[in-house]
């Protein structure tokens, strides 16, 4: 398989973004359409008393108001659609429908709201604290399968820890393996490192604006999401209806990073304000409504005990997390950083213990790498602070702690599809001129001083079980139905390549179906946690190997002898023996047509999903059809890892940090799209220097206010705080549980990115280590000019 | 807080200055004058001001465009920050001006915004801005002062209730290029030295310069005195675009060999004005420019400082940005 | 404890006491508690709270423009205006306060200008006015009146691509997208100006538009190969 796979191509949907005709939910107009704004809560944690709307329904051009109890409420810690009890500032209370959307803000301000003020907190060792504060009424930690709790811990706890030091209260979760104390026994060297990596906005560039109207009894809506079919059943639940009547559009998503992985609650509002108001209604989001509904990477205030040997070999990992979750459920990122440290450096024996603790701030989710990234951010500079007490080399320490393909991974311990980690630092370590730049380490120029870093990143990366479906016309057009949705990776485009690969289709005689349910598409996984570059090469496989075999039988009933004599080629089925006799993949959809039962849509396998079978069965007649699920063996953890090398200039006086070069290498399996995972590894990287050195969440304390807010204060890397070059390699080594080799990336990508960088910082100032993420300017100068930091060790959402 | 669509106003579009300073004066505190918007704007979509007539001063294009005189350069207030970064006269004379205008926050804004506008702008305390009720903003309190406040980018000299400091990169360079603002108003006229144009808390608490209702900023007058002087502009910021100074330093000194014959230095975002630096300035009269010297006079510069919760990193950062200036 | 201060109100975990650390000292893992508060328990707290019914401290969170209201003007007064978009003439009704971005994206169907931000943060909506690149958002459309308007509708030229799109494309330079019109005028502005640019230049000029993808890097080199594809002729 040469011809498509590991080519660049033009992916059928750049053009309109060149164009500005690809349009995205803001985009969209209805006749009639009217606008809808939110009323969000001013304060951290209140509840509604009284809503006084007269003034409000009586302004000209008001359409129409949604309260909370218009709406289905949301079981448990669950982000709500609208809500009397706010959790957070920015959480919507009601939404207000005009002709417009300045008379909707007007009449939100004419709208007369009572809030009671209740407790709040910010930080999660506070909440702790028995005689803190807790971010919901009925309790302060999310406990996983029992839901809120109210856990304290003693003050013996926070008394056992010393100045800097995480206290480790009874956790919530918990799981080891392995003989931790005669892992730190055999050890030359422990390190005891508390640490706090801070919470940040996804801030996707396309603010979460939706769409929605109704017509012949369906609801029609324009969302974003990073997802296609995975969006649909939930988003059914939000507004109140079947999956069947809801047609879902989102051929384009302005990016997402985990926030808008599938369904989400607050998308359902205009879907409920225009069956109330029989008008169509466009609910744009803004900016700072995005910082507020757009999920957030969750904080971690953490500890890890690392026992290493002479040669650097990690002999146990005593890991606790106390995780910042916002005042929902949240996301399971401690225990996805638990895995991460299990798997990138393979300790001898392990422990992980994690509180997951509530916050009145934005509600938390999965944001690329949720909990690996932090966990790398958090441990790489403490593997370097090792290496420098060793007496290492920085690539060697992680060279020898590397996975290969016997590692295990996590709780289980289980196996691993593959893993080139120590390949991937040996290539970058050789490409990068490693060695060279390490000599240059700590070279000074007036008050500018060079700084080396390896850093290292892991996501699973790849699921399966999902439906592929393909459809030949009677044309001979291959139509390949794609359900995972388009996050802007154009993987959606590279693993639909594999099924006309199989089929060894002229590229240019394929379309691909997607971005609207209403287009018959199958059931699919979605575009996260790095899984499409695995998964839906495989469920494209399975569709075109089950084309492929149709296409044989049909061959063999028209020209004799049976499917396995046949061959494709050049969109011709043909007899080996006798390549004359043959028929084009035109005429066998035809034939298909003619033929009925299984070959035409007629017949189902068993096995697929509903939302397969209906797409299905409305396609049924119209051409060959290939439908199958992936059955093909999965055994284990797919990995994705990666290696981040990184040179940069301090400047000591002022704490400015400059990257002068950056190489990014993964292990992904079979590059698909070479151009693409060059965007990939440069893309992350900008956004784990982001992580690194200027993101994050900021809370006054007193009043629970947000200062983060808006692209200005959150500041997302721009092209100046980026080098004007960076560089890209990949292992290429196939995996073996993918027909064409590949696994997913784009999690990793960022993590070692973003460790790479805390490392440098801390090489250059000769070994300094912050124990925080982000170091900004200010902790650098107060380290390079000797005075102490402004923030308590393990405050979070600070400054 | 960001609540998005700017409120009503009566929008009015005069040509002539007359015409501006008639309705400015009408309008008085009612009235917004609106030079490039990149202040204004965001205060209209957050519902911070509202003002009932706006008056655009787009259309005055006698304020526009940079002109020699007898004694130095007349920049029109409306000149554009990219027309100030690449004028001929300026890049040639003035390089520091020029500097420092590139350094103002994107292509795009330096594009429209102004000048004069780049001075007269407000300040930028995140508490302030998110629309909390303090002093500044007719309340009688300051959070970003309270105990716990979160104030990295707060001032640490002339703390006097409000502890916001001046956002504007040209404007601690007119202060050092002893540059003079021409407003006028209904009434006449008037000239005042940069270093007098701006305001500080305890002058008043609610204006960032001493303009009143009815005052229009004409033009900025920049005399030769420091003309092709030894200059140097750093600003230190978080990312290198769109943000504001964490702390920023203009110099210029006259030297005779490595004598420094003359020198004026002055420091952003370290308070709510430009704080020219006359110590260090006297300190440095007669010196030879040596690292000695540079030392001192960032230790001089920092003396009084006083930190906030978060923001004692301006003080060695002052201090370093000051010897760098000194150094060169 | 009968009577909260409404400033303590959601400061449960701070004193009236001074923080904990200066500048000087070197900082503690001491959370801020009021423990010497005798005789004083969470719930007492959370009951004071609830039963004084207080929204006095609500000053802070309702802000400013609400203390000193003043009557809504609603919208303001529409005019009809020509504008000159893409070449062509336009007449429509635009408010004081409507800015480009809006009258471009709502009134004129060009929704290729994006609003990634509103407050001129981030390039979104970057357009061309008389040439030059500035954020719709924060440009009132009534100032354009008279000027020359291009968007990104407005480069292709029958049916043949700008030589910034074709690059783009070439280079794989947008991903999710989102912020590629803006990126494509900042590119156009450019070469507009600067036929010939170094990376360095090409940079500085892009950096009013956001990435939030991080495709920095590609976009640049479809820059420079838009320029050299432009010099070849």
């Amino acid at each position: 398989m040469a011809d498509l796979i590991g080519k660049d191509f033009t992916p059928p949907d750049i053009r309109g973004k060149v164009t500005g005709s690809a349009k995205y939910a803001e985009d969209f107009r209805m006749d009639g359409m009217v606008f809808c704004r939110l009323l969000t809560s001013p304060m951290p944690h209140a509840r509604v008393r009284s809503i006084d709307l007269r003034a409000a329904l009586e302004m000209e051009g008001v359409v129409g108001i949604l309260t909370a109890d218009e709406v289905p409420e949301q079981n448990g810690p669950a982000n709500n659609i609208l809500t009397n009890e706010p959790h957070f500032v920015g959480e919507p209370i009601l939404a207000v429908a005009a002709e417009s959307e300045t008379i909707a803000q007007n009449a939100i301000e004419a709208i007369v709201l009572d809030l009671e003020a209740l407790p709040f907190c910010v930080d999660p060792l506070q909440s702790l604290h028995p005689a803190g504060p807790n971010a919901r009424t009925d309790g302060n930690t999310i406990v996983p399968r029992e839901g809120v709790q109210e856990v304290k811990w003693t003050l013996d706890d926070f008394a056992a820890a010393g100045e800097g030091e995480l206290p480790m209260g009874e956790p919530t979760a918990e799981w080891s393996y392995g003989d931790l104390e005669a892992g730190f026994a055999d050890a030359a060297l422990v390190l005891d490192e508390s640490f706090v990596t801070a919470s940040n906005a996804h801030h996707s560039m396309e603010p979460r604006t939706a769409m929605a109207y109704w017509q012949g009894g369906k609801c029609y809506l324009h969302g974003s999401t990073q997802s296609q079919a995975q969006v649909l059943g939930g988003m059914a639940r939000y507004i109140g209806i079947e999956p069947e009547n809801l047609v879902y559009i989102a051929e384009y998503c302005g990016g997402g990073f985990g926030s808008k992985g599938g369904a989400y609650p607050i998308m359902s509002i205009p879907a409920h304000m225009s069956r109330k108001v029989q008008r169509p209604v466009m609910m744009r989001i803004s900016r700072a409504e995005e910082y507020f509904l757009g999920s957030a990477r969750a904080g971690f205030q953490g500890r890890i005990k690392i026992g290493f040997r002479e040669d650097g070999r990690v002999t146990a990992a005593d890991l606790y997390i106390i995780q910042e979750n916002g005042p929902n459920s949240g996301f399971g990122d401690m225990g996805s950083a638990a895995g991460a440290m299990s798997l990138v450096y393979t300790p001898l024996a392990m422990r992980f213990r994690g509180i997951s603790v509530l916050t009145n701030t934005p509600p938390r989710g999965a944001q690329r790498g949720p909990g690996q990234n932090q966990l790398a951010t958090a441990v790489e500079p403490i593997i370097d602070k090792a290496a420098r007490q060793l007496g290492l080399d920085q690539v060697d320490i992680r060279h020898i702690n590397a996975p290969d393909n016997n590692a295990r991974y996590g709780a289980g311990q289980g196996p691993v599809t593959s893993a080139y980690l120590k390949e991937a630092l040996d290539l970058g370590r050789e490409r990068f001129g490693w060695d060279e730049r390490r000599a240059r380490s700590g070279q000074r120029t007036g008050s500018k001083v060079v700084g080396v870093g390896v850093g290292q990143a892991f996501h699973s990366a790849g699921s399966n079980g999902f439906d592929g479906l393909l459809r030949i016309d009677p044309d001979g057009t291959l139509f390949i139905h794609t359900g995972v949705g388009n996050l802007g990776t154009y993987s959606y485009a590279s693993t639909s390549r594999v099924a006309a690969e199989v089929l060894k289709y002229d590229w240019d005689n394929c379309e691909i179906v997607r971005g609207d349910s209403s287009r018959h598409l199958p059931w699919n996984n979605g575009q996260f946690g790095s899984n499409t570059s695995f998964t839906m090469t495989r469920t494209n496989y399975a569709a075109g190997m089950d084309a492929l075999q149709k296409l044989k039988q049909i061959a063999a009933i028209e020209l004799g002898g049976s499917a396995s004599d046949y061959d494709v080629g050049n969109e011709t089925v043909f007899n080996r023996s006798n390549p004359s006799r043959r028929i084009t993949y035109a005429r066998a959809a035809q034939r298909a047509i003619e033929l009925g039962g299984a070959f035409s849509g007629q017949e189902v396998p068993e096995d697929i999903n509903g939302m397969t079978r209906r797409s299905v069965e409305a396609m049924a007649g119209t051409g060959l059809i290939g439908v199958a699920r992936d059955n093909l063996e999965r055994n284990g953890t797919v990995p994705a890892l990666s290696a981040g090398f990184i040179e940069i200039e301090l400047d000591v006086e002022t704490g400015r940090v400059e990257v002068k070069d950056y190489l990014g290498v993964m292990d992904c399996g079979t590059v698909l799209h070479p151009q693409s995972l060059a965007t990939q590894v440069k893309g992350g990287a900008v956004m784990g220097f982001g992580m690194a050195v200027t993101e994050r969440h900021m809370y006054d304390t007193q009043w629970g206010l947000p200062g983060g807010v808006g692209f200005h204060q959150a500041k997302p890397p721009s092209y100046l705080d980026v080098p004007a070059h960076m560089d890209w390699a990949a292992v290429d080594i196939p995996d073996p549980q993918n027909p064409v080799g590949a696994k997913g990336i784009g999690e990793p990508a960022m993590g070692c990115a973003a460790a790479a960088l805390l490392c440098a910082i801390s090489d250059a100032l000769d070994g300094h280590y912050f124990n925080r993420t982000p170091i900004v300017p200010d902790m650098i100068v107060n380290a390079s000019m000797g005075r102490g930091q402004s923030h308590r060790p393990l405050q979070v959402n600070t400054q | 807080m960001m609540k998005d669509m700017i409120p009503g106003f009566e929008l009015y579009q005069p040509v002539e200055v007359d015409r501006a300073i008639e309705l400015l004066g009408e309008f008085g505190k009612d009235g917004w004058a609106l030079a490039g918007g990149y202040d204004s704007l965001d205060w209209m979509k957050n519902r911070g001001k509202r003002p009932e007539a706006v008056i655009d001063l787009d259309g005055l294009d006698a304020l526009k465009g940079i002109t020699e005189t007898a004694d130095g350069i007349e920049i029109g207030a409306l000149t554009t920050l990219t027309e100030v970064e690449r004028n001929p006269i300026i890049r040639e004379r003035f390089s520091i001006l020029g500097d420092a205008a590139r350094k103002v926050a994107s292509p795009q804004i330096r594009n429209a915004g102004t000048i004069g506008g780049n001075v007269c702008q407000d300040t930028r305390c995140w508490y302030y801005r998110y629309g909390v009720s303090c002093y500044r903003a007719g309340g009688n309190t300051c959070y970003a002062s309270a105990p716990e406040a979160l104030n990295r980018e707060h001032a640490i000299f002339e703390a006097s209730r409000c502890v916001a400091v001046t956002p504007s990169d040209t404007g601690p360079v007119l202060v050092t290029l002893d540059a003079e603002m021409v407003v006028r108003n209904g009434s006449g006229e008037r000239v005042i030295p940069a270093e007098d144009f701006f305001m500080g808390p305890a002058v008043d608490i609610e204006r960032m310069t001493v303009l009143d209702p009815g005052d229009l900023l004409i033009s900025i007058r920049v005399p030769n005195t420091w003309a092709g002087a030894d200059f140097y502009f750093e600003k230190v910021t978080d990312r290198n675009s769109w943000d504001f100074a964490l702390v920023s330093v203009a110099a210029a000194l006259r030297t005779n060999g490595d004598q420094i014959e003359d020198a004026r230095i002055v420091c952003g975002a370290v308070q709510c004005t430009p704080k020219r630096l006359h110590g260090v300035e006297a300190m440095l009269r007669g010196q030879s420019r040596t690292e000695d010297l540079a030392e001192r006079a960032g230790a001089a510069a920092i003396e009084g400082a006083e930190a906030l919760n978060y923001n004692h990193y301006k003080i060695p950062l002052m201090e370093n940005l000051v010897k760098r200036a000194v150094r060169g | 404890m009968s009577e909260m201060h409404p400033a303590d109100i959601g400061r449960e975990g701070h004193g009236t006491s001074p923080p904990t650390h200066t500048a000087a000292d070197p900082p503690g893992t001491q959370v801020l508690l009021p423990e010497t508060r005798s005789g004083w328990s969470r719930r007492d707290f959370i009951k004071g709270v609830i039963a004084s019914g207080v929204t006095v401290s609500g000053a802070v969170y309702f802000g400013a423009s609400l203390t000193s209201p003043r009557p809504l003007f609603a919208q303001g007064v529409e005019r009809l205006i020509s504008l000159n978009v893409n070449g062509n003439v336009r007449r429509v009704d635009v408010l004081p306060g409507e800015t480009l971005a809006m009258t471009l994206r709502y009134k004129l169907g060009l929704t290729g200008t994006k609003l990634g931000c509103d407050r001129a943060e981030c390039g979104a909506c970057t357009v061309l006015i008389d040439g030059v690149n500035q954020y719709s958002c924060s440009t009132l459309t009534h100032r354009v009146k008279g000027r020359e308007v291009t968007t990104v509708e407005g480069l292709e030229t029958d049916g043949e691509l700008h030589p910034v799109q074709q690059a783009f494309i070439d280079e794989l330079a947008p991903q999710c997208g989102f912020c590629t019109p803006g990126q494509v005028m900042s590119a156009v502005a450019l070469l507009s100006q600067n036929p010939d640019p170094t990376r360095e230049e090409a940079r500085i000029a892009m950096s009013g538009n956001l990435c939030r993808c991080g495709a920095y890097d590609h976009y640049l080199n479809g820059v420079m190969r838009a320029a050299q594809e432009t010099q070849n002729g």
